[in-house]
């Protein structure tokens, strides 16, 4: 069974997110009008150079140990806590999305020495929060499609890296979604790249009456 | 849509049947089908269409329920039915399973009740959302509602859609086939638009001109929420709304999920639907037959009528994500002119040579200097002009928010423009020319497209208002029968030069004023015709614009880049005809030139400021495109250079990292601070000969993220704010061995050694570098950084932590010392 393929992925721009992601904080940052305008100068121009988009595929599961999940695929995830997440869960939706290879460019350009690094921090931040963005509008996606089903993805979604779920099932994520197909490529300590790309796994449980 | 075009099955009148009835009852809809079916021992994993043929006195089970229950329209089993869905599970001719599951309900229910074809969503976006051709989606949808119409539904229902673009197709399949009643409903999200981002109003605004009959939204959430959806829209519908919510949203359970809104608090709701314009009101997700019936006696009970959302036609245009209401009284809207080739030879080639990237960048610079609208125009000689049209509108519905001008000469490049446009277009334009008037008001009037209304035809481009108006009147008429009202048309001053017949200005303003203020439509005007041939064009054009919207114009096309509204004397006076020959205009256009000739430029306000402080104001306000004439400036006033880099700068840039510690300045301001002071550091470098700066520079500290790791934006930034503060730094870059980091290390004398990563993967290379340093006995200071490094691990190891760029200054200074 082929990833569904989403493109393109059309998000509002997370604006709170981002100027967050910088370190703003309401009521406390001060930044002049001129400033604002600058930095939102380039989150526009950010914006126009991201292109989201992002793989998605449903995998039943065949077994569950306390320590493991065995895939329909024979795929093993080996997790405590993602074991725990996916508790009442039949089946796994692993998503993938990238922002593109421009944004990523831009961002390495300017973080050149002769480059505009206050430029490529505000890109930095446009991309990440908004390829993140992508992740969460697939889960809606999902969440749509699936409530008629009486299904729905668990609240929370897991990243390899994150807790005990090691870093090297990226390359399990990104085999299973083809995610070469979005013109992400991975290196050997398991990064995606263009930088700004992303996995996630998130449960898929039944609504009970 | 406004007069249906094309019509197969013959009985008709059911369009009118079910207006009637719902002046007298709101129509209760059924609630939800796959749960039921589920109960009823459908296993998971299953097609529910497939399944529920094959079972069919169960489906049948389900409909009479909810008729039982009390719903005046129960949907087909046939949500999923369509071919993309249905070749998931095998070989399924989706015609047939669509007529069996019609015919199935039909004869669940009694005649009273009335059956709706359901038409879901197939799973993939339509282009230029997805990757779903137009046409293909279309076409799918077409073979559904035959299958449909061949079962005997009485009318139909599109829903949960998620994409506007598949709602639109849909819709025009179900229309080019039948003019049965037609219901469309959207599913929002929590922000109250679509997935794809369409708003309620945008989405009501698009449907209704389209033909939908009633439109709505299903699914999404509960009733309170999907209330509020309903008010959005109720001001601007010109028809009936349609709701059919949850039974609540779905809510965690003592580890359950479960949708927990019982029948009778859902009942509840009716009233406040009916009072906001609802027509048509059901249940979805979570819902049984026991909500129907909550909602049937509560509709009884307390005798609730539905009431009709008042308008009878609205004045707006729409996209995927926006919309523009062109509110005669109140708005007034620019529609940017710059995406047209003509006279513009970069844009020409880059349209032929297929590329799109001009056309984006003009879409948002207009956008920015105000456009409200964008008209879009591909007529090059000697490209394909549906061609590269299909591709400037599919590019601009996705990276736009501004709703499109449809510009184009030729009848067949505005049909296809109109038919993939996913939202209301405005096209530009239909004059009385009559075979281009005999063709373009059908199509627009079946895509529900406004219109600016040119009052010219085959034989005359008038000069005077009065036969203007007499064109003007001749071409609504004719629109009038094909269902348009003024509100859907926009009617053009027909804007001439006053170059070559100076009354020009005064007829397209009384044109103008008959427009807003005797027809009561809107109107607009192409401006920059006015001054061609003139001198300071912009001086008339931006003079012309302020004296139409006097007169009343609601809508320009202009440049917004160049044009703004401003008025002046001299340019007045040629467009009242004031100003024989324009001779007192091109004597001011002279002579304001000599003077402006003749101006110096006025000194900047004097600012409180001494030379030094202004260079320090520089730095803390991230001024680096100033600062090196303000340090010249300094040094001029008598500054040294060692004084004005260790007692303004230096202190400059430390106030720039307090006000960063205590986030009074966030990251973007720390960086424009930085490179200010880099910029400034740069100009002063040659000039200093001796003292602390110097002395610091001597201090080198070696950069680098580790291997595997291709992270470097925050190495990156803490090398700038290290060579801020007086630092050598050697930056070797990513993915650095660590044998390489140590080569590095021993051409200097006991170095600071910087290393970042941003992996768990990668951190345990930090390691390898330090391990490799001890093991060849090499002297040198370790800070580590990066997202995952804690200070515990970088204790681990012996080395030092920095946690953000100022920090790692901070730190490289200690162990300077």
């Amino acid at each position: 069974m082929l990833a569904e393929k989403f493109e393109p992925i059309i998000v509002e721009l997370p604006l709170l997110q981002i100027y967050s992601r910088l370190g703003y904080v309401n009521n406390k940052t001060h930044l002049s009008d001129k400033q604002r305008k600058q930095i939102n100068a380039y989150i526009s121009q950010a914006e126009a150079l991201i292109e989201l988009k992002g793989l998605a595929i449903i995998v039943g599961i065949n077994k569950v140990t306390e320590s493991e999940i065995t895939l329909f695929n024979n795929l093993i995830l080996k997790s405590d806590l993602l074991v725990k997440l996916l508790l009442n869960s039949s089946q796994v939706l692993f998503m993938g999305a990238t922002s593109g290879e421009t944004i990523t460019k831009a961002i390495s350009e300017n973080s050149a020495p002769e480059g505009d690094m206050t430029q490529a921090v505000v890109f930095d931040a446009v991309a990440s929060e908004m390829t993140d963005a992508a992740l969460d509008w697939m889960v809606h996606y999902y969440n749509n499609t699936m409530r008629r089903q009486n299904k729905a993805l668990t609240k929370r979604r897991f990243s390899a890296g994150y807790g005990d779920f090691a870093i090297e099932n990226q390359k399990l994520i990104y085999d299973i979604l083809n995610m070469d197909q979005l013109g992400v490529k991975i290196t050997d300590s398991f990064l995606l790249v263009p930088e700004k790309s992303v996995t996630a796994i998130a449960g898929i449980e039944q609504i009970t009456d | 849509m406004y007069k249906k075009n094309k019509i197969s099955d013959k009985n008709n009148n059911n369009i009118m049947d079910i207006k009637k009835l719902i002046k007298r009852k709101l129509l209760i809809l059924d609630g939800a089908t796959g749960t039921q079916l589920q109960k009823l021992g459908m296993p998971q994993g299953v097609c529910p269409e497939i399944w529920a043929m094959e079972n069919p006195e169960l489906i049948q089970t389900v409909h009479k329920n909810y008729a039982d229950a009390g719903a005046d329209i129960v949907y087909t089993c046939t949500f999923g039915a369509n071919q993309i869905k249905l070749d998931q599970y095998g070989k399924y001719d989706a015609r047939i399973v669509n007529k069996k599951l019609a015919v199935l309900a039909r004869k669940a229910v009694p005649a009273n009740v009335l059956v709706a074809g359901d038409i879901g969503p197939t799973g993939k976006f339509v282009a230029p959302f997805g990757p779903l051709d137009f046409e293909a989606a279309v076409n799918i949808f077409k073979q559904q509602v035959k299958g449909l119409l061949d079962g005997g539904v009485d009318l139909f229902v599109i829903e949960t859609m998620m994409d506007i673009q598949e709602a639109r197709a849909a819709l025009i399949a179900v229309r080019e086939l039948t003019d049965k009643f037609t219901l469309v409903t959207m599913t929002y999200e929590n922000d109250a638009r679509t997935l794809n981002g369409t708003d309620p109003v945008s989405a009501l605004i698009t449907l209704q001109s389209l033909g939908a009959d009633a439109v709505g939204s299903n699914c999404s959430c509960g009733p309170k929420q999907m209330l509020e959806i309903i008010k959005t829209m109720k001001p601007y519908a010109k028809v009936p709304l349609v709701a059919k919510p949850n039974a609540g949203m779905p809510q965690l359970i003592n580890g359950q999920t479960v949708f927990s809104m019982q029948s009778k608090e859902f009942a509840g709701f009716a009233a406040k639907f009916s009072a906001n314009g609802v027509s048509f009101l059901g249940g979805c997700c979570g819902t049984n037959p026991e909500h129907i019936q909550a909602l049937k006696t509560k509709i009884t009970k307390n005798k609730i009528k539905p009431i009709a959302c008042a308008r009878k036609s609205i004045s707006a245009v729409s996209c995927a994500r926006s919309h523009l209401l062109l509110d005669l009284a109140k708005s007034f809207s620019i529609v940017g002119e710059c995406i047209n080739p003509t006279g513009k030879k970069v844009l020409q080639e880059e349209l032929r040579a297929g590329k799109m990237g001009l056309v984006r960048a003009l879409a948002k610079q207009q956008q920015e200097q105000g456009a409200k609208m964008l008209d879009v125009n591909a007529g090059v000689a000697g490209i394909d002009e549906k061609k590269t049209l299909t591709q400037m509108i599919n590019l601009l519905s996705v990276s736009s928010e501004l709703c499109l001008v449809i510009d184009s000469s030729t009848v067949e490049v505005i049909e296809n423009a109109l038919r993939i446009y996913p939202g209301r277009a405005l096209i530009n334009s239909i004059s009385a020319e009559q075979h281009k008037l005999d063709k373009l008001l059908p199509i627009a009037a079946k895509y529900g497209a406004m219109f600016i209304l040119l009052p010219l035809n085959d034989r005359e481009v008038p000069e005077k208002f009065v036969r203007r108006r007499e064109i003007a009147l001749q071409i609504f008429k004719q629109a009038q029968k094909h269902g348009f009202t003024k509100d859907d048309l926009v009617i053009d001053g027909l804007c001439m030069t006053i170059s070559s017949h100076q009354g020009a200005g005064i007829e397209t303003m009384k044109t103008i004023e008959w427009a807003a203020k005797v027809f009561k439509a809107n109107s607009i005007c192409g401006l920059s015709n006015i001054s061609f041939g003139m001198p300071r064009r912009l001086l008339i054009n931006s003079t012309f614009m302020a004296i139409l919207r006097k007169k009343g114009m609601s809508m320009v096309i202009s440049n917004p880049l160049h044009e703004t509204e401003k008025y002046n004397k001299p340019a007045e006076n040629i467009l009242l005809d004031k100003d024989k020959n324009a001779t007192k205009y091109i004597k001011y256009c002279h002579d304001s030139e000599l003077k402006l000739k003749g101006l110096k430029l006025k000194p900047k306000a004097i600012e409180n400021l001494s030379p030094k402080q202004k260079v320090a104001a520089a730095i803390i306000e991230g001024n680096k495109e100033e600062i090196k004439d303000l340090a010249k400036a300094a040094i001029l006033a008598g500054c040294k250079p060692q004084e004005l880099v260790q007692k303004i700068m230096i202190p400059a840039i430390n106030q720039v990292g307090d006000l960063f510690d205590k986030k009074q300045f966030f990251l973007p301001q720390l960086i424009a601070s930085a490179q200010a002071m880099k910029t400034g550091f740069e100009y002063l470098e040659p000039l200093l000969k001796n003292g602390q700066a110097e002395t610091a520079k001597k201090n080198v500290i070696i950069l680098a993220t580790v291997q595997g790791d291709i992270h470097d934006i925050g190495k990156n930034i803490v090398a700038l704010l290290l060579k801020n503060h007086g630092f050598s730094v050697i930056d070797l870059g990513k993915d650095v061995s660590a044998e390489k980091i140590i080569k590095q290390i021993k051409k200097h004398k006991n170095p600071i050694v910087g290393l970042s990563a941003l992996m768990t993967t990668t951190m345990v290379n930090m390691k390898q570098v330090i391990d490799l340093a001890n093991k060849q006995g090499i002297s040198c200071r370790f800070i580590l950084g990066g997202a995952v490094i804690t200070r515990g691990y970088a204790d681990s190891l012996g080395a030092a932590y920095a946690g953000d760029g100022v920090e790692a200054v901070r730190v490289a200074k200690s162990l300077s010392k």
